[in-house]
This record gives structure tokens, sequence and C-alpha cells, in this order.
């Protein structure tokens, strides 16, 4: 499929009743993005501290268990605004996210990301450091709260930059 | 000088030109530093709010977790505020006669000062009463919230 194909499709999705009835309502697509915008800073905040206790930087006295125990079901529930609220972003400017560079590599990075995260959790979690809750981390603790911090800007940054680059030249 | 006047001599400073007439990604450079401040400060808002209400880090004191999120609440506002004040610099009579914008600023006086007044003192209690710690999250998130949302809606009206 080329890229001319691709756009007509999400032209296609955009000019369905959902995707134009949010284009066209005067407050439903800034509300929409305001509930992303929030969304956003309750999962990706809360990954972004868990980040931060990886690193030893923040809230050492918390046990990295108890951290990543109590703020999943938060960190879940932010997603589900976020990929909500996304969805009905994609449906209604479809063809211009497919346009412009910066939404494919959000999305390489976020699945970067989850690729981390879950290496994280079926691997990394699993360390006897990790589960005993002792003081010093082992060094691989550390580089994936900062991978997970990185990457998580990146697809911050990119999701900004959608409206600044409109296309690839 | 009338209010009017005030915006235009802003709007003709040596600030606001560097950042409007330079390259339109200085600007897209801002609005990254200030989402990027804004989830810093929610979610450190929403963490001690966790705490607060017993959800999360029940066996860490309150005063403790609240230092900590402090921190990042500091360089959340940092952030947002500096950036946040670069673009009201390059365009003040856009962002001054903006509906979005008179609400997202009663919002944010509202959230510092329920932040100061309340909140603040509530972490540093570590046993506050149930019921003051709920209306306190409560009012902190409604706020904090609007702020965002209000701000998100200044580019659209």
């Amino acid at each position: 499929m080329d890229m001319n194909t691709l756009v007509a499709l999400g032209e296609r999705i955009e000019q369905s009743s959902v995707g134009a009835a949010i284009a066209e309502s005067r407050y439903a697509f800034p509300v929409i993005e305001g509930v992303h915008l929030i969304g956003l800073s309750i999962s990706v905040g809360l990954i972004f501290i868990t980040d931060l206790r990886l690193m030893g930087l923040l809230f050492t006295h918390v046990p990295v268990r108890d951290v990543i125990h109590h703020l999943r079901l938060y960190v879940l529930a932010g997603f589900a605004l976020v990929f909500l609220s996304g969805g009905l972003l994609f449906w209604s400017e479809a063809s211009a996210l497919i346009e412009s560079p910066a939404f494919p590599f959000k999305m390489l990075f976020m699945a970067l990301a989850g690729v981390n995260a879950l290496y994280f959790e079926l691997v990394l979690a699993k360390q006897d450091a990790v589960q005993e809750n002792r003081p010093l981390l082992p060094r691989n603790v550390k580089l994936a709260g900062a991978a997970s911090l990185f990457l998580w800007t990146l697809v911050i940054i990119c999701g900004r930059l959608i409206p600044y680059l409109p296309h690839w030249t | 000088m009338s209010t009017a006047q005030v915006l235009t001599a802003i709007q003709n400073s040596a600030v606001a030109h560097a950042v409007s007439k330079s390259n339109h990604m200085v600007g897209a450079g801002l609005q990254i530093v200030h989402v990027l401040g804004f989830i810093l400060l929610l979610s450190s808002i929403v963490l001690i709010s966790l705490r607060l209400l017993g959800l999360a880090f029940a066996q860490q004191p309150i005063s403790k977790v609240g230092r900590d999120a402090t921190r990042l609440i500091w360089l959340g506002l940092i952030l947002t505020v500096a950036s946040g004040t670069l673009m009201f610099v390059s365009s003040p009579r856009m962002y001054y006669y903006n509906p979005a914008f008179e609400l997202k600023m009663l919002l944010l006086i509202a959230a510092v000062l329920i932040q100061v007044l309340l909140l603040r003192r509530v972490c540093a209690n570590d046993s506050p009463s149930p019921a003051v710690a709920r209306t306190t999250v409560a009012l902190s998130l409604i706020s904090w919230f609007g702020v965002g949302l209000a701000g998100r809606i200044i580019g659209f009206i």
C-alpha cells in the first residue's frame, strides 16, 4: 500500500458520520484533546515517577514493588482515557495524521516503550534484588527506567509536533 | 497606559520578537516544554492525592511522600510557567482576549491557592482527617484538570 492509498483511506475514515461529527463540532475536538492531555498526564506522568524511582532519583524510601503495584491501576485507567480520546481524534483527522511524519514516529516510540515495559515486567522485575526489595538495585533496572523515561519523552515530543510537521517534505 | 497599550508594548518588545519572528519550531519547542512540565506537575498532584486517599504508598508517611512529590511539582511549575510566559509574551493580544485563556488563569490561581493554603497543610500532618483530605484532593484535582482542559481549548476558539 502506498502513501496515497493510506491517505485516501484516512479521508474515508474522517468522512464517516462519527469522524465528521467530531471535526464539525465547535467543542468536541478541543475537549477530546483536553481529555487526551489529562489522560496522558496520569498514565505517562505516573510512569515518569516510576522511572525516576527505578533510577534511584526520587521516592527512594518507597519499595520498587509498591510503586509498580500501587500505581498500575491508575496508569491503566489513564491509558484507557488516552486510547479512547486518541482513537476519536484519529477518527476525525485520520488523513492529516497519516501524512504527518511525527505520527508514525510517535507510534514507533510508543511500541518501543511498550516492549521495554514488557521486558521489565517479565524479566527484570523477577530478579531477587527487586523481589526482596533491596536498597541497591541492579544496573539493568536503572537502565530500564532511563529507557522508559527517554522513550515516553520522545512520544510526547512527537505528539506535540504533529501540527507543526504536517508533511514529510 | 491602557491594557491594550500594555499588550501592544509587550508584543513589540525584543523578547516577543525573538520568539514570534524566529523559526516556528521555537514555538513548538515551548509547547513541548509546557506539556512535559504539565505532565510532571499533574502526575505529582495525582500521586499525593492517591496517598492522601490511602490508595497508594499507604505504609509511607504522608509528609515523606509529599516532600518528594513537592520537588516534582516545583520542577513542573517552573517549566510550565517559564514556557507559558514566553508563549504569552510572543502574542499577548491573542491570549488576553481569549475566553479559554481567562478561564485557565482563574483556574490556575484557584489551583495554586488550594495547593498553598490547603494541600500543603494537609500533607504536613501525617494523619489528617479523612474528610478534610478527601475534600482537598477533590478541589485540587478538579482545578488542575480544569487548567489542562481550558489550556487545550485556547488554540481552538
